[in-house]
């Protein structure tokens, strides 16, 4: 059994609000509001709803657009959040070994367009977009602007990135590699993952419904959730929102972008975080499922749940945030400690009507829960799955 | 705790496995191959390192492998030849993990995937380019094939991509969640990478390299893929053992190499993380092996894997030709320091001991 690491800030920024107090608030209210992208356009004759940023943000830095990529942008609004949350800033942080884990899919993926459409036309296009990417990994983003000098990880694990970046930045923690860890994951909505995930046949032309019989697949979204993790040494007697208490990953070796249909990956996955945190499933009072919206996943990973963890309530926040990718593990695990947190949870919106081949249903409405741990879980392409297990923080 | 390293398998543009690795390594040099792209009726020639996948066939049908890209059959090749080596191809795979790290991933299939779209429209969009252009693609695919089940992971850290992902592998096996890791190093080229590298280090790419030659820029691309069986079990450890992992910046604070070991640097020609090396390794004994395989982010495995195959000999190899002023000691190798600096101060330092 593990250690609990503590949880002494948290941030977070996506398409349901432009901070965590705003985030919780919308998804409270039960507002969501999906449109077609206005950050990019395509030629493509369907109009996929995105959820987008719905405002500007600025950072403490000269020319962001020209010195970051978004999804590093986004990034490190979220570290700022929580690190203000927690009570750090740049000059109490140094000399302290710190660390900093974040997954991601877009925010490492030579996705340039542009760039390559002029390349591919003969001409010879700038440079400033390579550079830029260059600059512009994650996880070396936020140690730069910080000035840390710890060990650095960007995970790409595809959808699941989020979850692992605080599984393995808990894990820096425990062996004593890092006193704190700033974990979690951002992505941005990029043209190239909506012509992706459109090419699939994955994503639905209306607001995704997650669990719900007519759901036709999920929205993209974009945004970061991260968290500061510490050790009890450096906390002291800080206040923690929360504690990480398991983590568990496997591959289902299955295929490359559908679940395995027996769920056998996300039950070793879930095995191994019960087994590091020292609980019981009985011990759970809620699950932030995965619950995309498409077919394949719903399916899976509620029919995992049933024999799991059955009778446990649980949600997909998708359809307030979208699927930001290697950002939705980070930002679900954010409002999983702070759901324990305030003893509520939100609707998972955009379910009406049973699926018979779903075992169990959603929380319908804003639900009051009463449990000291959750579980936060996310499926990914490559056949990865992993599993988060959270603790309510100090009173 | 640290890693005993079971097996290597090997490939880049020195050739395909570790016996081709140690006769480059004995002979001193690798004669790059001559890359060409046309564009605009211009034919661009240079000298890279590109690396071979004929016997990839050894292990799968070709079956197995449609649909599969370049870059995840390197991955694929440098992993079943790990796995042979260390006996493992028929072995139960359900408690090895698996780990990649790369800097750039599946380059190829990313601009094939934006090729779909852009010559033929939005709605024409690939889904196998693109399900194949996600960086953890090759992982899936070594899962896929060799039915490990454990935890999977891709790291992407540009030059520091191998250092900080064994940190993950050494935790994995100190904690107990594995008890192998096949752990991977890939990079490709693609004909983007060569306009990119030609637009910002102009004629630099030319050759021949000098890596210790840290005023000039004599970078020549490469590819390939390195990979490793590690272990907590001792008893298995045919190369030797990862010691300690370090991850850092030299700007924010300066390192200090340690005294006793034999340092083989990541110098692979950058003029921009030259000084780096220059500050770090001052007098100290030192080589570079980057004239053997090229300039590539995941290169830094292929420093470990000569690295380890020094200590499993027990000799020096000779210091590549153009290598600059480097030294080696006259006692057998006890201990290495596998050094990597990226541009701005990153560094990883990987130390192994016999």
């Amino acid at each position: 059994m593990n250690q609990p690491v503590a949880i002494t800030g948290l941030g977070c920024l996506c398409g349901a609000g432009m901070n965590l107090a705003e985030c919780m608030e919308s998804m409270f209210r039960g507002v969501r509001k999906p449109r077609p992208p206005f950050r990019f356009s395509t030629d493509h004759p369907v109009s996929y709803p995105v959820l987008e940023l719905r405002d500007e943000f600025k950072l403490p830095l000269d020319d962001q657009e020209k010195v970051y990529a978004r999804t590093s942008q986004l990034a490190l609004a979220a570290a700022l959040e929580a690190l203000a949350d927690a009570g750090w800033d740049e000059a109490s942080l140094r000399g302290k070994k710190v660390g900093v884990c974040i997954g991601t899919t877009v925010g490492c993926a030579l996705n340039c367009d542009d760039f390559y459409r002029a390349y591919k036309e003969g001409d010879d296009p700038e440079m400033d977009v390579i550079e830029r990417f260059l600059r512009s990994n994650p996880a070396s983003v936020i140690a730069r602007q910080l000035k840390l000098d710890g060990p650095n990880q960007t995970v790409v694990n595809a959808c699941s990135s989020g979850t692992d970046a605080i599984g393995l930045g808990a894990s820096w923690i425990h062996s004593g590699a890092c006193d704190i860890v700033i974990a979690g994951g951002a992505d941005e909505l990029s043209r190239v993952t909506y012509a992706g995930f459109s090419s699939l046949m994955i994503t639905d032309t209306e607001p995704c419904k997650p669990f719900d019989v007519n759901r036709k697949g999920l929205n993209l979204g974009e945004g970061a959730g991260i968290m500061v993790l510490e050790s009890d040494a450096i906390r002291g007697d800080r206040k923690a929102w929360g504690f990480v208490r398991g983590y568990g990953s496997a591959c289902d070796a299955y295929h490359l972008t559908a679940p395995r249909p027996d769920g056998a990956g996300l039950k070793q996955a879930m095995g191994e975080a019960f087994a590091a945190a020292g609980l019981t499933p009985e011990q759970i009072a809620f699950v932030n499922a995965h619950g995309t919206g498409t077919p394949d996943n719903d399916k899976v990973e509620s029919g995992v749940l049933a024999e799991m963890l059955p009778g446990v309530p649980f949600l997909s926040t998708k359809g307030y945030t979208g699927h930001t990718l290697g950002a939705a593990g980070g930002i679900e695990a954010v409002f999983t400690v702070e759901s324990l947190r305030r003893g509520k949870l939100p609707a998972n919106i955009g379910y009406a009507d049973a699926d018979p081949e779903i075992k169990g249903t959603p929380v319908t409405e804003n639900t009051e829960i009463d449990g000291e741990y959750a579980l936060s879980e996310s499926l990914a392409f490559g056949g990865n799955n992993a599993v988060l297990i959270l603790g309510k923080g100090d009173d | 705790m640290r890693m005993a390293i079971q097996s290597i398998g090997i490939s880049g543009g020195f050739g395909q496995g570790v016996d081709s690795l140690q006769r480059a390594l004995v002979a001193g040099e690798v004669e790059p191959q001559t890359g060409e792209v046309e564009r605009n009726g211009t034919v661009d020639s240079f000298p890279c390192y590109r690396a071979a996948i004929d016997g990839l066939d050894e292990f799968f049908p070709k079956r197995a492998l449609r649909r599969i890209d370049h870059y995840s059959k390197m991955t694929l090749y440098g992993a079943s030849l790990a796995l042979k080596e260390a006996g493992l191809l028929e072995a139960d795979r359900s408690r090895m993990g698996v780990i990649i790290a790369t800097g750039y991933g599946a380059l190829k299939t990313t601009f094939d995937f934006l090729d779909s779209y852009l010559d033929f429209g939005y709605s024409c969009s690939s889904p196998t380019h693109f399900s194949n252009s996600v960086h953890n693609a090759a992982a899936a695919h070594v899962s896929m094939q060799f039915k490990a089940t454990a935890p999977s992971l891709t790291v992407t850290q540009f030059e520091m991509s191998v250092a900080s992902a064994l940190l993950t592998a050494r935790h994995w096996l100190a904690e107990g969640r594995v008890d192998q890791v096949l752990f991977g190093a890939t990079d490709e080229y693609c004909d983007v990478l060569r306009y990119c590298r030609k637009r910002f280090f102009c004629d630099g790419e030319q050759g021949p390299m000098a890596p210790f030659n840290f005023e000039r820029q004599s970078a020549v691309v490469g590819e390939g893929a390195a990979f490793f069986i590690l272990t907590r079990d001792e008893q298995q450890a045919s190369y030797g053992y990862i010691d300690a992992v370090t991850l850092g910046n030299h700007v924010a604070s300066p390192l200090e190499l340690p005294a006793d070991d034999f340092v083989i640097a990541g110098a692979d020609g950058h003029r921009d993380c030259g000084q780096w090396y220059a500050e770090t390794i001052g007098s100290l004994p030192a080589s570079a092996y980057s004239p053997l395989y090229g300039s590539f982010p995941a290169a830094a495995g292929f420093d470990l894997a000569v690295a380890a195959l020094t200590l499993k000999e027990g000799c020096y190899f000779t210091v590549p030709d153009n290598a600059g002023s480097t030294t080696t000691p006259e006692e057998a190798p006890a201990k290495i320091s596998c050094l990597k600096f990226g541009p701005g101060g990153d560094y990883g330092l990987i130390r192994l001991s016999r």
